[in-house]
């Protein structure tokens, strides 16, 4: 029983870097990928681009963040005494990315709330810099683990592994943009590229999955309490698959809408 | 140090609190709009549900961002508790994170992105999924915290607890009239920020008058739907607490704060019940302009009495973190540093404390705004069909 929330583990922290990893590396490549529509001679403001560039990913990213937090409310029902030494080893990582994915989220909440290009250009900037703070967090929290909870986690291997993690994302955010954003002409396989991007965005926490599985197996809650884990959450999974499947079925690619045109977009 | 990791665990608490009482309270209400718009057909109630649904979401943020301060803070600073109760205690709160907010979180985003792109009927499903799942979310933390205040459904076995009957954790006597009681404060909560913002517009005589009208009758409607159930379970609350916690009320702090909270839920579950509802007999809320100073300044309320709630269930169980079995001081984190609780509370508070004061600004500026510029479900240019979507 505890090879089946090892495997749920496993699934959540995959799929949250295969999903939101591409969020995290949109956020990352704002500005890049805003210059780089312009010079290609897309009319309008940059700012517009950027709107557009945060437009395509913005139905998904409630449905991709909760994958972590699926994650870690696994890691406390089920590995409740691994919990307390991972979070709490990994302290300074943690409140690093804590903080940075407060201030992402803030930055698309809060982005278009006001009229003033200098608010947008704030929160934009935040966006940007936040979600850099999250990639590189997540690299450092790996490498961090893997070696067993050094005292100095941002060392060079750790940020190594953070710009490995930065890389990954960085690659999926573009795959991202350009399945959702491409027009007809262009839109032959870039949804296989970006299941192929999605492979290599979740690269970076497989390997270390597979190392510490031994380890997180040891620690796994009693089965009294995986009883009831299994008995509320595994009858609810097929709702919960189904609800993810509903928002790709709902949010495809925007092909008609032409390049000048502005997607409404709450975030 | 201990006091340094407590106060951040109340202010990071109380924060969320303060944002997720109104998600609780608004969500239904909204749900309520956009159904009545489905009935009716009339324009009107599909107006309210973008105004005070932009309302509702811009609030959401900020009850998911202390969130997930919430759910990480357990292991940074109280690793003794994952340690000592993990088994029993970490069951709710993961059925919480895994099931109910995850779909939560899910159907939200399809009810904000999907206007105007979903069928209309599916489209009203998910706000009321996203209500039920709010519900659903609030009963799991409720099952934890009642868990910490009367640790039912468990014995002790070498350092641990461990979790021998899972339906006591269901039926602890600590949750049974507490769950209600709070998803009345939510009501309270949600209908107060509605009654407080039309008697604003209204004060202000602006051309929204139909539109105000029609939302100060759904929030006085509810908020004594809503005070009546605080009230009722607030006070059915002390036929247990004396057997489970009997010094609970005893602290000058948990004394003062449940005093102060039946103050103000009598005054306003009164001025309810025997001022407000019957002035909606023709309108006269909405046509006695000399109240609507008095509604706006009655806005605060319910979030003081949702603090003050808190303070004594939360302040009465000291020095306890589970009651009788674990105190707060044991359930530290081993090898925490003064350093590090000061360097993460200043981060947390800082970020989340400046956050709290954007939002409650751009919730005002909505209010003022009114009902005719809403981003939220903005119509979209047309589109002939959607592209069908990459198939997983």
């Amino acid at each position: 029983m505890e090879i089946i929330w090892l495997a749920i583990l496993g699934v959540l922290l995959i799929g949250y870097f295969a999903l939101e990893g591409f969020d995290i590396g949109v956020g990352m490549m704002l500005p890049v990928l805003s210059r780089a529509r312009e010079r290609a001679g897309e009319p309008g403001p940059r700012r517009r681009h950027r709107d557009r560039l945060v437009a395509a990913m913005a139905p998904f990213v409630l449905a991709n963040e909760i994958w972590l937090i699926a994650a870690a409310g696994t890691l406390f029902g089920a590995f409740p005494s691994l919990e307390g030494t991972v979070v709490n080893g990994l302290y300074p990582v943690v409140v690093a990315l804590l903080v940075s994915w407060i201030l992402r989220d803030a930055g698309l909440w809060f982005r278009r709330r006001l009229d003033g290009a200098a608010w947008g250009a704030f929160w934009d900037a935040i966006l940007c810099a936040a979600s850099w703070g999250l990639a590189l967090s997540w690299g450092v929290a790996l490498a961090s683990v893997v070696r067993g909870l050094p005292d100095r986690p941002f060392d060079l291997i750790g940020l190594l592994y953070g710009a490995v993690v930065a890389a990954a994302f960085a690659f999926h955010g573009r795959a991202f943009t350009v399945w959702r954003l491409s027009g007809p002409s262009e839109a032959r396989g870039t949804g296989r590229r970006l299941r192929l991007s999605a492979a290599v965005a979740a690269l970076p926490v497989a390997v270390p999955l597979v190392l510490l599985a031994p380890a997180l197996l040891d620690h796994a809650a009693p089965s009294a309490t995986l009883n009831v884990l299994n008995l509320i959450v595994l009858p609810v999974t097929p709702i919960m698959v189904a609800a993810q499947v509903w928002v790709w079925r709902t949010f495809g690619p925007i092909r008609s809408a032409g390049a000048t045109t502005a997607i409404p977009s709450f975030f | 140090m201990l006091d340094l990791a407590r106060l951040q665990f109340a202010v990071t608490g109380s924060l969320h609190f303060l944002f997720v009482v109104l998600t609780l309270g608004m969500a239904p209400l909204v749900a309520i709009m956009q159904t009545r718009h489905a009935i009716s057909g009339k324009p009107v109630f599909e107006r309210m549900t973008r105004f005070w649904g932009q309302i509702y979401v811009i609030n959401y943020a900020l009850g998911v961002f202390t969130g997930l301060v919430m759910e990480f803070q357990f292991g940074l600073s109280w690793g003794g508790l994952t340690h000592f109760a993990g088994d029993v205690f970490g069951a709710p709160l993961a059925i919480e994170s895994l099931v109910a907010f995850f779909l939560e979180s899910t159907f939200l985003g399809l009810w904000i992105f999907g206007w105007n792109r979903l069928p209309k009927r599916l489209h009203l499903a998910c706000i009321w999924l996203v209500t039920l799942t709010a519900y659903a979310s609030a009963f799991w933390i409720m099952v934890a915290n009642s868990f910490l205040q009367h640790p039912a459904g468990s014995v002790r076995r070498g350092d641990h607890l461990v979790l021998t009957d899972f339906s006591a954790l269901l039926t602890n006597p600590s949750l049974l009239m507490a769950f209600p009681h709070v998803i009345g404060a939510g009501l309270f909560a949600g209908s107060f920020v509605i009654i407080g913002a039309s008697a604003y517009q209204l004060f202000r005589r602006t051309p929204e008058q139909e539109f105000f009208r029609r939302s100060l009758r759904t929030g006085v409607v509810w908020a004594f739907v809503g005070t009546n159930l605080a009230v009722g379970f607030g006070y059915a609350q002390f036929a247990f607490v004396g057997d489970i916690q009997p010094d609970k009320f005893k602290g000058a702090l948990p004394g003062a704060a449940l005093g102060n909270m039946i103050l103000i839920g009598q005054l306003v579950h009164t001025i309810v019940m025997f001022v407000l509802l019957p002035l909606l007999f023709r309108n006269l809320l909405a046509r006695a302009r000399w109240m609507h100073p008095v509604l706006m300044l009655m806005t605060p309320l319910p979030f003081v009495a949702a603090i003050l709630g808190w303070l004594t269930r939360e302040v009465g169980r000291q020095p306890w973190l589970v009651y009788g079995r674990l105190t707060v001081a044991d359930a530290m984190s081993p090898g925490l540093t003064k350093e590090m609780v000061t360097l993460s509370f200043a981060a947390f508070a800082g970020v989340l404390g400046l956050l709290a004061l954007a939002d409650y600004l751009l919730i005002a500026r909505v209010v003022r705004r009114g009902p005719t510029q809403v981003d939220l479900g903005a119509a979209e240019p047309a589109e002939p069909s959607p592209e069908p979507a990459l198939v997983l």
